[in-house]
């Protein structure tokens, strides 16, 4: 047996940047020593204004992707994933607090990031086909046509569907419709890789057929992934590190390193102990969140 | 063995119409009510290369002009009315103001004001053809799918082409229907503009006949109208078969489903 198995069991890595952080209550997301951060969020804050008064959606999140990791969001539902996601791309701007990206501040959209939505149905140009589809982030940016369609072919060889560029995309299955998005984000060439729970609406099967494309994709690359998911093997399955956020107002729960041998594989590493062991700790921290428990609870009671 | 059965389903029921009409005017005698036989050999010897290239060839330039013009205006409008939340409060209530009042009564104006030239005419029918197109293109605007607008501001897609691929196609089925109606509003109101102070065109010759007693020719005009509405029927159903095949694959999947 590996010698992992020796170590204690608690495979928690962040208590101590709950001690670290300057007001001593929130906890900190790591940055791997020796690693630049390739994207930074610092202290976001997202406050909805409604009618029925305001919603505090999230409340103070900081964390630092650095380049070329895989992290995982996980959450209860609610925890507001989506919006953070959502500040994070660029497509909304925070209430207070700021995500950078190559330490530039993030106000709209940035050129090197792509992201593949949940909705992959709706998120697909059903007038224009496949091969279309993925052409044209790369036509926008005035790609000459030859390489253009160099890259067209590349990236469906990549998420395996060179078969089908003439088809439209409601003709294709679910998970062959989040292929064509992933093939999409793959062509732009993109340093940071969003996904926004993006097998959520897919079969277990093709689930995990496209979690594996995702892992060989973002090896073959070297992209930044940051992979938001409400599920927790998926999470321990995919990620470098797992990332824990409380229920809403949102703030990071945990901050976790998953220490499973680089080459994963479904059946192999599903049932290793280190897996479940990390699934067991990433689970009961989620149900700490759900139950209301807040990382500042436990400062507070030291 | 497909296309033979459709024809049949399409040529049936104006058969029987015609057969019904030729059992109820049998010895007929009224003036006012024409046989078909009588109809037909009318409408041959009235509707000839001449009188096409009098009458009925400029009213079908002013249709065409007047449906382009609409057509254009409507989808012009309407991506700008509905792309700007302010421009749309600033000229929605307007808006409904000019679509209450019906083209006709606008005629006398226009002559005084325009003439009652082509240009006129051709007013007249796109002040009535636009609404549809106008109002359906501001709608399919503004119920453009988020996702899909996310998607396009995530790769960082430049207004032309946010345009080009984005919101027209996505508006496109709405504004399909919105030309749909218009084209039979433009078709009356191409008549009608055409009954006051003419001297050519096919509403014009149709009154013409009307006051003039020659009851078979007034029927014949009216038929003549009825086929040009079926051909601009057939000519729009192509087009749209061929620009929104993918709303009609998807429809029928997600039915399917």
């Amino acid at each position: 047996m590996t010698s992992e198995h020796k170590q204690p069991t608690n495979p928690v890595i962040s208590q101590s940047s709950v001690q670290d952080t300057p007001d001593g209550r929130i906890p900190v997301g790591k940055t791997m020593p020796g690693e630049q951060p390739m994207l930074s969020v610092q202290n976001l804050k997202k406050v909805y204004h409604t009618d029925g008064g305001d919603i505090e959606a999230v409340r103070n999140l900081t964390f630092d992707l650095p380049k070329g990791q895989l992290a995982c969001l996980v959450g209860p539902s609610g925890s507001g994933k989506t919006t953070l996601l959502k500040c994070i791309s660029g497509l909304m701007a925070p209430t207070s607090g700021e995500v950078t990206l190559h330490g530039e501040k993030v106000t709209g959209p940035p050129k090197s990031m792509a992201v593949v939505f949940q909705e992959y149905g709706r998120s697909l140009f059903p007038w224009l086909r496949v091969a279309e589809n993925v052409e044209l982030p790369l036509k926008n940016q005035g790609m000459d046509k030859a390489s253009r369609k160099d890259a067209v072919e590349q990236a469906l060889e990549a998420v395996g569907l060179s078969h089908v560029p003439k088809s439209y995309p409601w003709q294709l299955s679910g998970g062959m419709q989040q292929r064509v998005a992933i093939a999409r984000a793959v062509a732009y060439q993109p340093e940071v890789l969003l996904m926004d729970e993006p097998f959520a609406a897919v079969d277990a099967q093709t689930r995990a057929d496209l979690e594996d494309l995702v892992r060989g994709i973002w090896k073959k690359l070297g992209v930044s992934v940051l992979f938001v998911t409400h599920d927790i093997d998926e999470s321990v399955y995919l990620g470098e590190r797992v990332i824990i956020l409380s229920s809403s107002p949102t703030v990071i729960q945990e901050d976790v390193l998953v220490d499973l041998p680089a080459e994963r594989d479904q059946l192999e590493t599903r049932s290793s102990q280190r897996f479940s062991e990390l699934r067991h700790h990433v689970y009961e921290q989620i149900q700490l969140a759900k139950k209301g428990f807040r990382p500042e609870d436990a400062v507070a009671m030291r | 063995m497909t296309y033979v059965r459709s024809f049949l389903n399409i040529i049936a029921l104006p058969l029987i119409l015609l057969f019904i009409w030729f059992i109820a005017t049998l010895g007929e005698t009224s003036f006012f009510v024409p046989t078909p036989q009588l109809l037909v050999q009318t409408f041959i010897d009235t509707w000839t290369a001449e009188r096409f290239l009098s009458d009925v060839f400029p009213s079908l330039g002013r249709l065409i002009i007047g449906i382009i013009l609409s057509i254009l205006i409507g989808i012009v409008g309407g991506l700008l009315i509905g792309s700007f939340r302010w421009l749309r409060a600033m000229l929605e209530p307007t808006l409904e103001f000019f679509r209450a009042i019906p083209p006709p009564v606008l005629i006398p104006v226009i002559m005084l004001l325009i003439g009652i030239g082509d240009e006129m005419k051709v007013s007249v029918i796109v002040l009535g053809a636009v609404w549809p197109i106008l109002l359906n293109t501001i709608e399919g605007v503004r119920s453009m799918d988020e996702v899909l607008a996310d998607t396009s501001r995530t790769y960082g897609m430049n207004k032309v082409n946010t345009v080009r691929y984005l919101i027209l196609p996505s508006a496109m089925p709405q504004i399909m229907a919105g030309i749909r109606q218009s084209l039979s509003i433009a078709l009356i109101l191409m008549v009608i503009s055409e009954m006051f102070a003419s001297t050519e065109g096919l509403g014009f010759a149709i009154v013409q006949f009307q006051r003039s007693f020659a009851i078979p020719e007034m029927w014949s005009g009216i038929v003549l109208l009825g086929l040009i509405g079926v051909i601009l029927s057939f000519i729009f159903q192509l087009a749209e078969r061929w620009i929104l095949g993918w709303y009609h694959g998807l429809r029928e999947i997600e039915q399917a489903a």
